[in-house]
């Protein structure tokens, strides 16, 4: 989850989260240069005594067309390198179901036995010490660490939209549509998103809670988790 | 006394190209590497089951809770 104040990203716990938090250092740097060459030219031009009657000036207007060009060019390939990677054929190990309703989640997990729960946000009234005001909740999806996850979004009555940042996960989840995403938590631990599609009243209180566990955890927990 | 602006702007053009890759090469080498650099040493002697068991310990995971 986010600390209070917190501007960056969320620590990366997926590889794709990794390689986005990369490009966006990439893409940031590229915003930084241009930022500053165009604050440099600003200045100067403020500061400017000398007049000019320059009519037509070749040389620098190509070197502002192509200038541009390359730079698009170098912004444009790292993205479209992660847009492939985040679409490569995984053959994932576990397939889960995310449907968005007003206002909670419900999951299926349908590969290998029935079983369903709904996720709910635990009222701040309720919540146990030490615990996230607006973002607990009382089913957690919990899914097996290091193993591809594929996630099937959908929704019952309006737009929702699944997120987890920490993974790099954000779907939309359109009644009447299924879309598709996979992820691979890299680490065990508990990784928290919210809603993210206005939906209602109560949006912003619908929250995400992924639980990446080691395979055998795993097991037996939908094992012994009533279907 | 001829192309003083002409001069003057052919001067700062190459100060600003330097200064904005200045920015950029710090950036880089201030905030990406070691970004970058702080990944690879934490995973590089990462243990999952260790760090799995220090939370099932402290009663964080509600698909295993602590003994």
């Amino acid at each position: 989850m986010a600390n209070h104040s917190q501007l960056n990203f969320q620590d990366a716990s997926s590889p794709i989260m990794e390689e986005l938090m990369g490009f966006h250092d990439h893409a940031l740097m590229v915003a930084l240069a241009i930022c500053s060459l165009v604050l440099y030219i600003l200045t100067l031009m403020l500061t400017e005594k000398l007049s000019s009657n320059t009519v037509d000036a070749q040389a620098i207007e190509l070197v502002w067309t192509i200038l541009p060009a390359m730079v698009l060019i170098t912004l444009a390939l790292p993205s479209l390198r992660i847009l492939y990677m985040m679409d490569e054929i995984n053959e994932p190990d576990l397939t889960l179901k995310a449907i968005g309703h007003q206002w909670y989640w419900t999951y299926e997990y349908t590969d290998l036995k029935n079983l369903t729960f709904d996720s709910y946000m635990t009222p701040t009234t309720d919540l146990p010490l030490g615990h996230f005001r607006l973002l607990e909740v009382d089913h957690r999806v919990v899914v097996p660490m290091s193993s591809t996850v594929r996630v099937i979004v959908t929704a019952d009555d309006v737009l929702h939209s699944w997120a987890v940042p920490t993974l790099g996960v954000k779907t939309d989840a359109i009644p009447g549509r299924l879309n598709q995403t996979s992820f691979l938590a890299n680490r065990p631990g508990v990784y928290y998103g919210q809603c993210s599609e206005i939906c209602g009243a109560n949006h912003s209180f619908m929250p995400i809670v992924v639980e990446a566990t080691p395979l055998a955890n795993f097991e037996s927990w939908s094992s012994s988790h009533p279907s | 006394m001829r192309g003083l602006l002409a001069r003057r702007m052919k001067f700062h053009l190459l100060g600003a190209f330097l200064v904005s890759m200045g920015c950029a090469a710090l950036y880089k080498f201030g905030v990406a590497e070691p970004r970058k650099q702080a990944y690879e040493n934490f995973y590089r002697n990462y243990d999952p089951m260790k760090d799995f068991e220090a939370m099932k310990a402290a009663g964080v995971l509600e698909s295993a809770p602590p003994n």
